[in-house]
């Protein structure tokens, strides 16, 4: 195996990963270990905990968590595994509970994970502390609507975590004139064979619509609403840029990404006029720029949804899209927004299957690890620093590099810094 | 409207998806079609479905099968649509008749059998149900399939169920 600081290479010129990063269990483990279980990776909206005692299962990285609001209304991140003998306390994937208990002896805990009781107590000393015995718990913080965890005790706040992507995160949640943003009750989840570092790469790659979204092009050409060749021009519109701490984004300011609701559509006068009573005509022209947004690991902010990556094992990956719904516009509008979503996301969408066929060819075609560099070169001839930012052209692997550059500092040290 | 009409329009309509006969396919439906797999137990328009096919959307899906190059159809999915427990509604007056039925859809894209993807059978179950219209030929109006694993991470669905 290569040594961890040479998966990523990275030159002037050059920049590559290593077939391993993608194919080795051993490495998707320390993945795991490294990255996954020490930063803080996105768990759960808000809006999925509307009330006291409602919980959601997830993971972090591989492992089983819910994510749970208190009696007092705190949200809190708890690993799903009894204290007693290691049993997981809920099965199911959402609900209200006024407490979990433990199946296999009846080890009950309250929505903030404290121990409460446990069965026949005579067989422990009446001194055992309860107090240690709670759910363990992941620190939490939320921001903008989207809610964090990190398993690791120790590290730096999600403030300074989210230094550099917090205006965008903003910007998203502005498409609201409340700036309110909740998800669907229901979601499209995908499960694909293949590494979850193909769906980070994919999600701000603006290299590969002319080819892979060809049908959907064809279709929306068909349909009378935009010619192929309009939208093969899109792409050549915007740019890609890199972030602080592995995020970055793919953005068309005019719009016009395939499977995207067209807001600068003139017949949403009325909602354009809401967003500047809100936010200003100047902040308005902003929000309605095209963004899809990588916080890296495992989120990704997309105009019609959040999608969440799941890693299962080196080959495996769930994914999950939770269409947004904007609050304070009228329901036509997030109905159209919600039709536009389908018609492209989702398994039996006219985009994202197409998507999934390549991170799948590539599984297929990283077993060929006799060659052993994937390329992720595109661009550094012509990209630009601005504000210490990388930005390139909007087909470049700009973010894509950003978001291994963390990998690498991530994977290559035993203590964060 | 017996359960043997029934069963011979579903075998009928099974038959022109597995023999890629979308066109035809497609003819049976009404105009103001709808072809619903929902996700979860909502009808709400504000909640996404796995697919929530007007006859305009429909027609989408029969065009990006039949003339477009779509990747999670290279190679092309062979099917095989399964019928069992028809039951048929047909209610006294000329109104619209209900039929249902389970699925068992068995899927498989054949190519080369080592690579992920291919050469290994998908299977899906639904339960089904039919609004039809009458007259000379029955024409379906609303098509759902609850498939067993809606709320589920799904593989691809790029074919038709």
């Amino acid at each position: 195996m290569q040594s961890l600081a040479d998966l990523v290479v990275d030159r002037p010129g050059d920049f590559r990963v290593h077939t391993d990063a993608y194919v080795s269990p051993a490495i998707f483990e320390l993945e795991m270990r490294r990255i996954f279980e020490r930063t803080w990776v996105y768990v759960a909206h808000e809006s999925q905990l509307p009330a006291a005692g409602d919980y959601i299962t997830t993971t972090i990285g591989t492992q089983p968590v819910i994510v749970t609001r208190d009696t007092r209304g705190v949200v809190h991140v708890l690993l799903n595994r009894c204290r007693h003998r290691g049993s997981i306390v809920c099965r199911l994937a959402s609900g209200r509970a006024a407490q979990f208990m433990c199946p296999y002896h009846n080890w009950v805990y309250a929505t903030d994970g404290a121990l409460i009781s446990f069965a026949q107590k005579e067989g422990y000393p009446q001194d055992l502390d309860r107090a240690d015995l709670g759910l363990a718990r992941a620190a939490v913080g939320t921001y903008g609507g989207l809610i964090f965890a990190r398993l690791d005790p120790h590290g730096e706040s999600l403030d300074a975590r989210l230094a550099a992507v917090r205006r965008y995160i903003d910007l998203w949640n502005e498409r609201s004139p409340h700036r309110r943003i909740r998800v669907t009750q229901s979601a499209h989840r995908i499960a694909y064979t293949g590494n979850w570092k193909l769906q980070m790469e994919n999600g701000v790659d603006g290299y590969h619509g002319n080819y892979v979204h060809s049908s959907f092009m064809r279709i929306v050409d068909r349909a009378g609403e935009r010619p192929v060749a309009a939208f093969t021009a899109v792409r050549d519109t915007g740019s890609t840029r890199g972030l602080a701490a592995g995020d970055g984004m793919i953005e068309r300011p005019g719009g016009g990404m395939a499977g995207q609701f067209d807001y600068r559509d003139p017949r949403l006068a009325s909602y354009h006029a809401q967003l500047a009573a809100a936010h200003g005509a100047e902040r308005r022209e902003e929000i309605l720029g095209q963004r899809n947004l990588l916080i890296f690991p495992n989120l990704f902010l997309f105009e019609s949804h959040i999608r969440v990556l799941q890693p299962v094992s080196a080959a495996q990956t769930i994914v999950t899209m939770y269409p947004t719904i904007l609050e304070g516009v009228p329901d036509e509008m997030n109905v159209a927004r919600l039709r536009a979503h389908e018609r492209f996301f989702g398994p039996a969408g006219f985009g994202t299957p197409d998507d999934v066929e390549m991170f799948v060819n590539c599984e297929s075609g990283l077993r060929a690890h006799a060659v052993s560099w994937v390329r992720l070169d595109r661009g550094l001839h012509r990209e630009q620093l601005n504000d210490g930012e990388p930005s390139s052209h909007s087909t470049d692997e700009t973010p894509q590099r950003s978001a291994y550059r963390r990998w690498r500092e991530l994977m290559r040290t035993e203590t964060v810094v | 409207m017996t359960r043997d009409d029934a069963e011979r329009f579903l075998i009928h309509e099974a038959r022109l998806l597995d023999e890629r006969r979308f066109d035809e396919w497609l003819a049976l439906f009404t105009a103001d079609c709808l072809y619903w797999l929902p996700i979860g137990d909502s009808d709400s328009e504000l909640e996404p479905s796995i697919v929530y096919d007007t006859r305009t959307r429909l027609e989408e899906r029969v065009f990006r099968l039949n003339e477009t190059r779509a990747y999670a159809q290279e190679p092309p999915s062979r099917t095989q649509h399964n019928i069992s427990n028809v039951d048929v509604e047909a209610p006294p007056d000329d109104g619209p008749v209900t039929l249902r039925c389970h699925l068992t859809l068995f899927e498989i894209r054949v190519g080369d059998a080592s690579q992920a993807g291919l050469g290994v059978p998908q299977i899906l179950a639904g339960r089904c149900e039919y609004r039809c219209t009458r007259g000379p030929e029955w024409r379906i109006a609303r098509k759902t399939v609850w498939l067993l694993t809606r709320d589920q991470p799904l593989a691809n669905l790029s074919f038709i169920v």
